[in-house]
């Protein structure tokens, strides 16, 4: 049943990813343990249960528990999902993509074979991701003479490892059916976000508590699997489902035509055909596409700004809405009696607290999503830029046209700028519609002020992006170079503070630059407007530099 | 002085870390010439044509396009340039017709009516995506492309592969007219056939070294021949073997193959001295043949 080769091969495309998200995840955990370690978190162990359960703070806290739970079963199951969802999206779909789907079923193997060997090389990699971090965990505690008694990492871990997959072979079974790499992984990630705010808002509203167990998100760690243990129930019903999808995805593959190449069919492109719209389809997806560089590069990307722009939109209304239904006074209670705790909270959400609207939009939008949202395309459309022409091999043709380096970056800039605009707005729109909505009152210009900044802070990493893929034309280093420096400035900017020594040192991070002034309650800081687009223009500037010094890649 | 060449190298060099992919090209390329750039793959030929148009930088060494420096004045000369890389890729979401509007706008406009022209000569499919078409129908419009914007200079990787023998005349015949209007072409190939019908003059590259530079008459002049015997009674290989020029004998019974370089009556006179010849047939010198015996050459000094 087992295809070794092309069970290695999966393991040899994708071992690369799976070790720099470990080695970063357990950097995380490193760093946040270690600072954890210095702070004072008594606070914690004197909050209310109510309260604990609220942020997501198991009931034992300590720096290990602490730690654990906001890096392994917070940030690093996205990552882990994250991995696991591109590898089951792309198990058929790419190579139908890639056109290499012919010469492989040219071989006499089934098309089930190749989808059990994928499969098999997704499970052994998160396997080891996943083992490899429990022992790491209990690693990094000894070294730093954390205490994890009482606590079963190793359960977590299984928790961990079955979300993880389950959200792979939903990828995989939308994959086989559609042979849409982006379809596949685009709904699943969908259901994973939906999912992750439902888990965390659904038990704050009175009498909708059950409703969070129809979402997949719940059996991570609905049953706190770090302090209880293994939930066998829980797990049964992640297996279920990644059987149920298995089985799917198998029946999927089999049936359908495989695609030669895949080359989306767009909404123009139908309208294009049509007598009546025919002309101005045209003009939108022919000669108005085409006319320059950048509103090329922009039409590549509107897959990318539809969605994250619509998710934006709706989240900020939808968090308007829902903090009608928050218990704000008991909470505004719980801290006057335990005023540390908001701090605490302000270093995981940005500085948001659930006392007033403008906090709850910085916990809920402003702290993470936004940023994580606006980095993403900033990074997106940064990176792609030089060394998206360069792996396809079109610069060669492009730069046999009579214009200079530096006009393609000016040029890739200009959109990576209206991308992030297109964003920014959206996420102003969506804040602004659901204070309205909500009837919350939080100043206009402040939201707009929040959202420049955010939107700047998307340029500088997309900016830093482009200025990676200038100097090297390798677009992985452009994405794990700006992202891995996002998030150690976000860590930087959230945890330093905490430690008198240290936060001084939070200067250092472009985010500070967003938050740092406390916008949404404060309004502008146009001196730090001015950093953050002076960074950007900076970065943007380095790059044409560094692309006019280097040799051009050919291929790969 | 440089002015009078399309191209000019000098001492043109390029090393990739410690592989010297390019060393010491010399080459001139006449305006209204055609010149074939051969070499087997991996010979340096898509290095030449990639430093020459800027999109890397030589290690050491300089060249021109029609008098301008291929750094610093590399904007400037791309208005002038045609280009069809190999194994070329297109953006596969764009139809034939958008590739071409935004190549031609990035080039302030071309003839449309000329485009129309060369698309229908080389019966190319415009509408169509391009991720859709068939390598060789993506090809059409990359010559297309390369042709539109009627440049000077003519720079082609490997343009043939892909396209049918018809497309190939086509192409020829387009490559032969423009250069009676006074443009240039860099034909680099290894279909040798090809840079046979069309080219004035060949360079022939190995290892990134420039082999020679010859005319095709020259060349052919110098040819090898492939000669078949046939004799009445069996024949020994050494006799064959002993005569200056002669190479590759094969030999089956009554009947030898061989291949010789020298006047044929010096062989002849060998051979039918100590044999009774029934027949004897020669090919004509085939390039190809040709190109392996540089190589021959060329591996044996070294």
């Amino acid at each position: 049943m087992m295809l070794s080769n092309i069970f290695t091969k999966s393991v040899r495309d994708r071992w690369k990813g799976t070790a720099i998200a470990f080695v970063s995840l357990m950097l995380l955990l490193l760093f946040a343990m270690s600072i954890y370690r210095n702070i004072d978190i008594n606070i914690y162990q004197e909050m209310p249960e109510a309260l604990k359960s609220i942020m997501g703070i198991p009931a034992g806290v300590n720096a290990g528990s602490l730690a654990v739970s906001v890096f392994l079963s917070g940030a690093g199951a996205w990552v882990l999902a994250g991995l696991t969802i591109a590898s089951g999206s792309a198990s058929i779909a790419s190579e139908e993509s890639n056109g290499t789907i012919g010469l492989l079923l040219g071989n006499p193997k089934s098309r089930t074979n190749i989808l059990v060997s994928k499969a098999a090389a997704m499970l052994l990699l998160m396997g080891l991701l996943v083992t490899a971090s429990w022992g790491c965990t209990y690693l990094i505690a000894g070294m730093l003479g954390v205490n994890m008694g009482g606590m079963s990492v190793g359960a977590l871990s299984l928790h961990l490892f079955s979300v993880a997959i389950f959200h792979g072979f939903l990828a995989m079974a939308i994959g086989a059916w559609t042979g849409n790499r982006g379809t596949a992984a685009g709904i699943t990630t969908g259901v994973m976000i939906v999912s992750i705010f439902a888990v965390g808002l659904l038990p704050l509203i009175e009498g909708w508590e059950n409703l969070v167990k129809i979402f997949p998100w719940y059996y991570l760690n609905g049953s706190e699997p770090l302090f209880n243990g293994i939930n066998w129930g829980h797990i049964g019903i992640l297996w279920a489902g990644i059987v149920l999808f298995a089985v799917i995805s198998v029946i999927g593959m089999n049936r359908r035509d495989l695609k030669s190449q895949n080359v989306g069919v767009t909404l123009l492109d139908r309208l294009r055909n049509y007598p009546m719209t025919q002309k101005i389809a045209a003009r939108l997806a022919g000669s108005a596409r085409v006319s320059r560089i950048w509103i090329k590069t922009f039409t590549e990307h509107q897959t990318l700004l539809v969605i994250t722009g619509y998710v934006m939109l709706l989240t900020g209304m939808l968090i308007g809405v829902i903090y009608q239904f928050m218990p704000i006074e008991t909470m505004a209670n719980l801290f006057e009696e335990f005023p540390g705790a908001e701090v605490i909270i302000a270093a995981i959400g940005g500085g948001g607290g659930f006392s007033t609207p403008e906090g709850f939009f910085q916990l809920e939008i402003f702290g993470l999503m936004a940023p994580a949202a606006l980095m993403v395309v900033g990074i997106m459309v940064g990176s792609r830029a030089l060394s998206g022409e360069e792996s396809r091999r079109t610069m060669g043709l492009l730069l046999a046209n009579p214009i200079p380096r530096s006009k393609i970056i000016i040029e890739k800039s200009l959109t990576m700028v209206i991308c992030a605009a297109v964003t920014g707005i959206a996420t102003f729109l969506g804040v602004w519609l659901g204070s309205l909505f909500g009837g919350l009152g939080i100043d206009v210009g402040n939201i707009a002020a929040t959202c420049l900044l955010v939107t700047l802070l998307g340029l500088v990493f997309g900016a830093l992006a482009l200025a990676l893929s200038a100097a090297t034309g390798n677009g992985r280093v452009a994405v794990f170079g700006s992202i891995g420096i996002a998030l150690v400035s976000y860590m930087a900017s959230s945890f330093l503070p905490l430690s008198e020594n240290l936060a001084g040192f939070a200067k250092w991070s472009p985010y500070y630059y967003f938050l740092g002034s406390d916008p949404l309650f404060m309004g502008m800081n146009w001196g730090h407007v001015a950093i953050l687009g002076g960074l950007a223009l900076g970065l943007i500037a380095l790059s044409v530099l560094l692309f006019q010094r280097r040799d051009l890649r050919d291929g790969g | 002085m440089n002015n009078q060449f399309a191209i000019h190298t000098e001492g043109f060099t390029k090393h990739y870390g410690g592989v010297h992919a390019l060393v010491d090209l010399n080459i001139d390329i006449k305006a209204g010439e055609i010149f074939g750039f051969l070499g087997p793959n991996g010979a340096g030929k898509t290095t030449t044509i990639r430093t020459l148009l800027d999109e890397i930088r030589p290690t050491a060494g300089k060249a021109s396009i029609l008098g301008l420096d291929t750094h610093k004045q590399a904007v400037e000369i791309r208005k002038h340039i045609g280009y069809l890389p190999s194994d070329l890729a297109l953006y596969p979401n764009l139809t034939g017709k958008d590739t071409l509007t935004f190549f031609a706008n990035l080039r302030g406009g071309v003839d449309w009516s000329y485009v129309n022209s060369l698309a229908e000569r080389l019966n190319a499919d415009l509408s169509k995506k391009v991720g859709n078409l068939s390598s060789g129908n993506r090809q059409k419009i990359g010559l297309v492309q390369a042709f539109m914007s009627k440049p000077e200079i003519f720079i082609f990787d490997e343009p043939s592969s892909g396209l049918d023998p018809l497309v190939q005349r086509e192409f020829q015949n387009m490559m032969r007219e423009v250069v009676k209007k006074g443009s240039s072409v860099f034909l680099s190939s290894h279909t040798l056939s090809e840079v046979q019908n069309v080219a004035d003059r060949v360079g022939i590259i190995r290892q990134g070294k420039l082999a020679a530079i010859e005319s095709i008459s020259e060349l052919k002049s110098k040819a090898i021949r492939r000669i078949e015997l046939d004799f009445d009674a069996p024949v020994e290989a050494s006799v064959f073997e002993a005569i200056s020029g002669v190479r590759d004998v094969v030999l089956e019974n009554h009947h030898v193959v061989l291949s010789y370089d020298g006047k044929i009556e010096d062989m002849l006179r060998v051979v039918m001295d100590k044999y009774e010849l029934l027949d004897i047939r020669t090919q004509e010198a085939d390039l190809e043949e040709i190109f392996l015996a540089y190589y021959r050459r060329e591996g044996a000094a070294a």
